[in-house]
C-alpha cells in the first residue's frame, strides 16, 4: 500500500482503464473518480485506447456462421427488456418502464400483424399464380383454336362425313387441305374408346387400308386431330378399334366410313 | 484533449445503437459486421479457445441488446464498450478456470497468425480501410513501447492479471510495474489518438 499512496491517484486511471487495479484500489480509485470529471475524462479516454488494443490481437478470424448464430442469440432473447424490467438499474421512474413495457408488447402484436399479414400476401400472390397459369392455358388452347379455324378456312379445303348408323351417332369431320395434303380430323359425340383401346383412322387406296393417327375422345366426347397426312390416291377415310398404339391391319370391324370427296 | 471530427456516415454507431434500442435485429446485424471480428480476434486471444471466444461473442452481443439503453456516449465509443463487455467476460471465464491449467494450454496454444488481417469489416470499402488504418497504427503503438512497457500492458490486458499479480509473476517491484503499465498506456494514448474509434469521447 505504501507503493499506492506514493502514486497520485491520477496516475491510476490507465491501470483502472485497463482493469489492472487491485479491488481494494479500484474501490479507492472509483470514490476518488465520482468526484473528478477530470479524471473521468482519462478514464473514458484510456478506455478507448483500451479498446484500440484489441486491433492488435492477432487476426484470428471468426467462423462465417458466428454472425448467423448471434442474430439467433438475440432472437432467443427478444422478450428480455420486459425482464430487465426487474432491476433498472439506471433508474428510470416506473412511468418510463411501463411505457417500454407497453410499447414491447405493442412491437409484438405488431410482429404478429406482421406475420399475418405476410401469410396473407403469401396466400393472395399463390391465388394469383394459379390465375395467371389458367390464363396461359387458356389462351393456348385458344390460339390452337384459332390455328385450326385458319387451316379450315383456307382455300381448297373440302368437307367429308364420316358416319355410322348406330346411336348415338358419332360423327366425324376430315377437313382436307388438298394443296398441302393435310388433313384436320374431328369427331363428336364419339364416345371414349375402353381403356387399352384407342380409335385409329385408316385410308383406303385401291381397297387397301393405310395405317394413319389413333385418337381418343374426350370426356365431351370431341376429338381433334390435326396435321394428318394424306396419302396420294385415296377415296375413302375409316375408323376402326384398335389396341393403344394402333395397328399395321384392323384388328375389328369398321365402325365409321365415309368417302373423300375430290375437290369441287 | 483534442478534437476529432466524426466523419458523419449513415448509420454511424450510435445509429446503430438507437435502433438496437428500438428493437431492430438488423443493426446488430450491423454492429456485428463491423466488430464482430475484433471482438472475436481478442476473445480468443485471451481464451486460446474457439468454442470458447465464439461463445462470448454471442453472448457480448446478447448482452448489447439487452442493455443498448444503457449505453452512455460520454463514457466511450460504441466498440470501446463492447470490447469492455467482452474482455470483462472473457477475463472472467479465465479466471474461473484453474489457472494451472490455463498456462499449461496457453503454451501449447495454436498459432493463428496464419488468418488474414481483420476479416470481414462489411461492405463499406471506406470502414474498411479506416479499420485496415486503425489496426496498423495499433500494431505499430505497441511494437514502439518498450519490451517490459509491453509485457506489462499484455499481461493485464490478455490475462486480466492486476499490477500486483503482474509484479509477482515477473518478480518485479510493484511500483516498477505500475510504472510501465502507466508510462506505456501513455505513449499508446499519444500514438493512438488521431485513430480513434468514431463517436468516442
Amino acid at each position: 500500500m505504501n507503493e499506492r499512496e506514493q502514486t497520485s491517484m491520477q496516475d491510476l486511471a490507465a491501470a483502472y482503464a485497463l482493469g489492472a487495479l487491485s479491488p481494494e484500489e479500484t474501490r479507492a480509485f472509483e470514490a476518488y473518480l465520482a468526484g473528478s470529471p477530470e479524471a473521468q475524462r482519462e478514464v473514458a479516454e484510456f478506455r478507448e485506447v483500451s479498446a484500440l488494443l484489441a486491433e492488435g490481437a492477432p487476426g484470428a478470424a471468426p467462423d462465417p456462421g458466428l454472425r448467423a448464430r448471434v442474430l439467433q442469440r438475440i432472437g432467443r432473447d427478444k422478450v428480455v427488456p420486459l425482464a430487465d424490467r426487474r432491476a433498472p438499474t439506471f433508474g428510470a421512474p416506473l412511468p418510463v418502464w411501463v411505457a417500454l413495457a407497453a410499447s414491447v408488447v405493442l412491437a409484438i402484436g405488431l410482429g404478429t400483424m406482421l406475420v399475418k399479414t405476410r401469410r396473407e400476401l403469401a396466400t393472395r400472390q399463390a391465388a394469383i399464380d394459379s390465375v395467371r397459369v389458367t390464363l396461359a392455358q387458356v389462351e393456348t388452347r385458344l390460339s390452337e383454336r384459332e390455328k385450326t379455324l385458319n387451316s379450315i378456312m383456307e382455300p381448297g379445303v373440302t368437307l367429308s362425313l364420316l358416319s355410322t348408323t348406330s346411336a348415338p351417332q358419332p360423327r366425324i369431320q376430315l377437313f382436307w387441305n388438298r394443296e398441302k395434303n393435310q388433313a384436320i380430323v374431328h369427331a363428336f359425340q364419339l364416345s371414349r374408346a375402353d381403356s387399352g383401346l384407342v380409335y385409329q383412322l385408316w385410308f383406303i387406296k385401291d381397297g387397301k387400308p393405310i395405317p394413319s393417327v389413333t385418337f381418343n375422345s374426350e370426356p365431351t366426347g370431341h376429338a381433334l386431330v390435326e396435321n394428318v397426312t394424306l396419302p396420294e390416291g385415296i377415296t375413302h377415310a375409316a375408323v376402326t378399334v384398335e389396341p393403344a398404339g394402333g395397328s399395321l391391319q384392323p384388328t375389328s370391324p369398321v365402325i365409321m366410313i365415309g368417302e373423300l370427296k375430290a375437290s369441287s | 484533449m483534442p478534437e476529432h471530427s466524426t466523419i458523419a456516415r449513415a448509420p454511424g454507431d450510435l445509429q446503430l445503437i438507437q435502433r438496437i434500442v428500438a428493437g431492430d435485429e438488423r443493426a446488430v446485424a450491423e454492429l456485428y459486421d463491423r466488430y464482430g471480428s475484433v471482438l472475436y480476434a481478442v476473445t480468443y486471444r485471451i481464451l486460446g479457445e474457439r468454442a470458447d471466444a465464439e461463445e462470448v461473442v454471442m453472448e457480448t452481443f446478447a448482452q448489447a441488446w439487452r442493455e443498448a439503453r444503457r449505453f452512455e456516449t460520454d463514457r466511450g465509443s460504441v466498440p470501446a464498450w463492447l470490447t469492455m463487455m467482452a474482455r470483462s467476460r472473457a477475463l472472467d471465464q479465465v479466471r474461473s478456470r484453474d489457472r494451472r491449467e490455463r498456462l499449461a494450454t496457453s503454451a501449447a496454444r495454436e498459432d493463428d497468425s496464419r488468418a488474414p488481417a481483420m476479416g470481414a469489416w462489411g461492405n463499406d470499402p471506406t470502414r474498411e480501410a479506416e479499420q485496415n488504418e486503425r489496426k496498423q497504427k495499433v500494431v505499430e503503438a505497441m511494437a514502439a513501447l518498450s519490451p517490459v512497457q509491453r509485457e506489462a500492458i499484455e499481461l493485464a490486458y490478455y490475462e486480466g492479471l492486476s499490477q500486483s499479480e503482474i509484479a509477482e509473476r515477473l518478480n518485479e517491484p510493484l511500483g516498477t510495474i505500475k510504472t510501465r503499465v502507466r508510462l506505456g498506456m501513455l505513449k499508446l494514448r499519444d500514438a493512438l489518438r488521431p485513430y480513434y474509434y468514431e463517436s468516442a469521447v
